[in-house]
């Protein structure tokens, strides 16, 4: 059963679908990879490793989290510790079951105290330079949410809950760091880690102040951005680029208005994804059943209209087949561009992602399974179209009709028709010996 | 007169320093931008200026962001690679072609090709939006990114090119294996997320967004990672905040590089000759022709038996036909409106594009910004629906066309697959 050389083309169409999805399967790995590690406890492994820090601060720091704390620091490590522990009878009287034992070592992040009693245990929370024993709560340092009442009432949490015990050596409270501050502190005490998991204490997370300044910061710039599109002084600038176009176009020597490749490529997909969308018209049209003489009217004059603009759609591709044999040269691999359909919005990029807000998993998964479900289906679709143009030839040419021409029908068929996943059955008749 | 001078409208020390600083913000906000006074060199076509530019427009015009590719790619390479995506998208001026490939000159052409790209697209904007720091987690719900392109097809490995039709029911089985696993981890992929984000509620200092995304918790818990990703967001505000100031500034230079064009010689207006380009001949256009062919030919079939049954029925008569005649035509005019515009030549498609960042909310959470999944899934729903019409059709489309090939063959019988 062996095909023709233009078989050539199908094995590379084939390898490239699989080539594509293997590409996905590897990005969804390394995201598998991460979000797997997340929710599994996190690790205090750099504990004992030392901490590789720039220049400046190095004296600062102790080379490991095992460095001697200041008394100052033993002190205020003794009155959180007071804190965790009774937040922990406070959590363990709310929580509904005894979620293991939650002894009352240090656990990072789980710094909690209930708002009745903030002024027993000032958590120094500042992440201000020097400012680590504020007998106040720094606003920025703790959150204070209203407690929804199923949840734990401390929601209050410090900046050493950041760093969910990285162990990062004696925290310098470098300013622009912001991501160790009093970790001697924590790690100091944690002589019996027990591990820092999402599940558990995730909403006690908050992240560093230097990168919510960036990240706001970020989001006001590419708000600008996007708004600056449509500013009166963009006029004159607009005109002004105008002007250079058509003065480069004029100084050029060419003949104007010449089709560039890329805007070539660009209304062909326009014009496939155009094909699409008046056959799926067409199918509605032709699916749906008239019940008086008026719809019956109504539906033929749509066919009309569809197939006004088909011909139209005809008359432009034609168009463009001219500017592609008179000014541009041949494709060496003879190979479109993908027939899955791109998007063609460039009308008013909003350059900053928008939300997608979903309400549950399983919403998020049935939105994410159909996303993969229509671009399997563009690809089969694609296939089919290629595998058509090939296989069907093949089988009206050849002419011998024994046993292989039969093997390569039924195998053509399965290809073809049932997406290669079920044969037909070929019987022969004989003819009754007599 | 009177002790005021007579004021100029424009300090000739801002006007000296406006360009300049238009300049600089624009080379900040490029990647690989090169200094004011290399563009200036270049306005007067210096060779020290010539080699900076080519690396500028390398970077700006490869698809891939910009960090090791070009190692990878020696000079000539980028030279040629540059000269390439420059006649592929058009640009008019012959004399870019005939820069040496070594580099070494072609400052002004050069510097009229970048500001040429600058002029019909919102440059700046658009590479920072594809090397964005991404903070969320993020989906795209257009079609674009359902899969990722396979880059450069790689060169066909059978050489004597017969294919056993068996290595292409493996290959198709192969495949259908794939998107099995592929939808497996993206459902654990999508479980993940969920709980990830309903653990972290709250806990983002934005309201509107309310959870962590994967990246941000990442940080927490890495956090050398987080530095990374902290310099990362840094450098990119500096460039947004560059490309911000060149928007502000850039009519300067718009006027400078009116005075770059008039240095220039003018261009021969005989036609030379160019090395013709890889781009899709006509033959690859084939397809699509057959295709809206066969879509008419099928249209024009519908229309001629329906219009027969039309003229063949009793509808249609009388004086105040014609009145709801033309009522109807309008009707159906407005209904594919859309449809026709979607289809001609600038037609934008309605959708939503682009990627989007997930954020869970509660379900009875009152309206905020952003697109909901349950509209999305409709969307995608509806697709669906259509493309497995489009797939069922094509599959009978074979099953016709095999059985008239095989039908003449006496003595056998085809048994159908079941499960249909």
């Amino acid at each position: 059963m062996l095909l023709a050389g233009s078989s050539r083309r199908l094995v590379a169409e084939l390898r490239d679908a699989l080539d594509s999805c293997a590409e996905r399967q590897r990005q969804l790995e390394r995201s598998l990879r991460v979000s797997r590690r997340l929710l599994r406890a996190w690790e205090p492994a750099e504990t004992l490793a030392p901490e590789p820090t720039p220049g400046p601060e190095t004296n600062e720091e102790a080379p490991s989290a095992a460095c001697a704390p200041s008394p100052q620091d033993l002190k205020e490590l003794e009155l959180l510790t007071q804190a965790l522990e009774k937040a922990v009878r406070v959590r363990k009287g709310i929580s509904k079951a005894g979620e293991g034992d939650k002894a009352p070592s240090l656990k990072f992040g789980s710094i909690a105290t209930s708002p009745a009693t903030r002024a027993s245990a000032p958590p120094s929370t500042s992440r201000r330079a020097g400012s680590r024993a504020s007998e106040t709560e720094p606003p920025r340092g703790i959150r204070q949410t209203r407690v929804p009442a199923k949840d734990l009432p401390e929601h209050r949490l410090l900046s050493v809950g950041d760093q969910a015990c990285m162990g990062q050596g004696a925290g310098a409270t470098k300013p622009e760091s912001g991501l160790r501050n009093e970790q001697i502190v924590l790690s100091a005490a944690s002589q019996a880690p027990e591990a820092f998991t999402l599940k558990d204490k995730g909403i006690l997370l908050q992240l560093p102040e230097a990168f919510r300044k960036a990240s706001s910061r970020n989001s006001r710039l590419w708000a600008q951005l996007s708004s600056t599109q449509t500013s009166d002084s963009v006029d004159a600038a607009t005109t002004a680029k105008m002007q250079f176009l058509q003065k480069m176009q004029t100084t050029s020597g060419w003949p104007g208005s010449r089709l560039s490749a890329t805007e070539v490529e660009a209304e062909v997909r326009h014009l496939q994804k155009a094909c699409l969308l008046l056959r799926l018209r067409m199918g509605e049209e032709l699916t749906a059943d008239p019940k008086d003489w008026m719809q019956e009217y109504r539906c033929l004059l749509t066919l009309e209209e569809l197939q006004a603009i088909v011909g139209q759609c005809l008359h432009r591709l034609r168009e463009l087949c001219t500017v592609v044999e008179q000014q541009l040269g041949p494709w060496p691999e003879g190979r479109f561009p993908r027939a899955s359909l791109p998007c063609g919005g460039e009308a008013d990029p909003i350059w900053s992602p928008q939300l997608l807000l979903y309400s549950s998993t399983q919403e998020l998964q049935t939105l994410a399974s159909l996303r993969l479900r229509v671009a399997m289906l563009h690809q089969q679709i694609y296939l089919e179209k290629v595998l058509m143009a090939e296989l069907l030839p093949l089988v009206s040419k050849q002419e011998p009709l024994g046993p292989p021409w039969l093997a390569l029908c039924r195998a053509v068929h399965s290809l073809l028709c049932e997406g290669g996943q079920r044969f037909l059955t070929i019987l022969r008749e004989d003819k009754p010996a007599d | 007169m009177g002790r005021r001078r007579r004021r100029r409208r424009v300090d000739p020390a801002d006007a000296a320093r406006a360009l300049p600083e238009a300049i600089a913000a624009l080379s900040q906000t490029l990647p690989a931008g090169p200094s004011p006074e290399t563009f200036r060199r270049a306005k007067f076509d210096r060779p020290e200026a010539a080699p900076a530019f080519w690396r500028l427009l390398f970077c700006v015009l490869s698809p891939q962001p910009p960090n090791g590719a070009s190692a990878s790619f020696s000079p000539e390479a980028q030279v040629r690679s540059v000269k390439l995506a420059l006649r592929t998208q058009g640009y008019p001026r012959r004399a870019l072609a005939q820069l040496p490939d070594d580099g070494s000159q072609g400052g002004r052409e050069l510097l009229l090709a970048l500001a040429w790209l600058l002029a019909r697209e919102p440059l700046p904007e658009r590479l920072l939006a594809q090397n964005r720091v991404q903070l969320g987690d993020e989906m795209h719900v257009c079609e674009c990114e359902a899969l990722a392109s396979p880059g450069p097809p790689a060169p066909s490995v059978e050489a004597d090119g017969c294919v056993d039709i068996r290595h292409l029911q493996w290959l198709m089985g192969k495949l259908r294996f794939r998107w099995r696993n592929l939808m497996a981890s993206q459902q654990e992929q999508c479980a993940l997320l969920g709980k990830i984000h309903s653990y972290t509620r709250g806990c983002h200092s934005d309201r509107s967004l309310g959870h962590l995304s994967v990246t941000e918790t990442e940080l927490l818990r890495d956090p050398e990672g987080g530095r990374q990703l902290l310099r990362r967001l840094q450098r990119e505000n500096a460039r947004l905040q560059a490309a911000l100031e060149w928007r502000r500034r850039e009519l300067v230079f718009w006027q400078w590089m009116d005075t770059v064009l008039d240095a220039c010689p003018p261009e021969a207006s005989q036609p030379t000759f160019l090395p013709r380009i890889p781009t899709p001949g006509a033959g690859a256009l084939e397809p699509l022709v057959r295709e809206l062919q066969a879509l008419q030919g099928e249209l024009r079939e519908a229309v001629e038996a329906r219009r027969e049954a039309w003229e063949a029925g009793v509808g249609g008569r009388g004086p105040e036909w014609s009145a709801v005649r033309t009522a109807l035509r309008e009707a159906v005019g407005q209904d594919l409106a859309a449809l026709r515009r979607a289809c001609e030549r600038s037609g934008s498609l309605a959708q939503p594009h682009g990627p989007r960042r997930l954020v869970r909310t509660e379900a009875g959470a009152p309206r905020g910004p952003g697109l909901r999944a349950p509209e999305v899934i409709e969307a995608l729903r509806s697709r669906e629906a259509h493309l497995e019409v489009v797939l069922r059709r094509l599959q009978g489309q074979c099953r016709q066309e095999l059985a008239r090939l095989v039908g003449a063959l006496p003595g056998l019988v085809w048994i159908l697959p079941p499960g249909r």
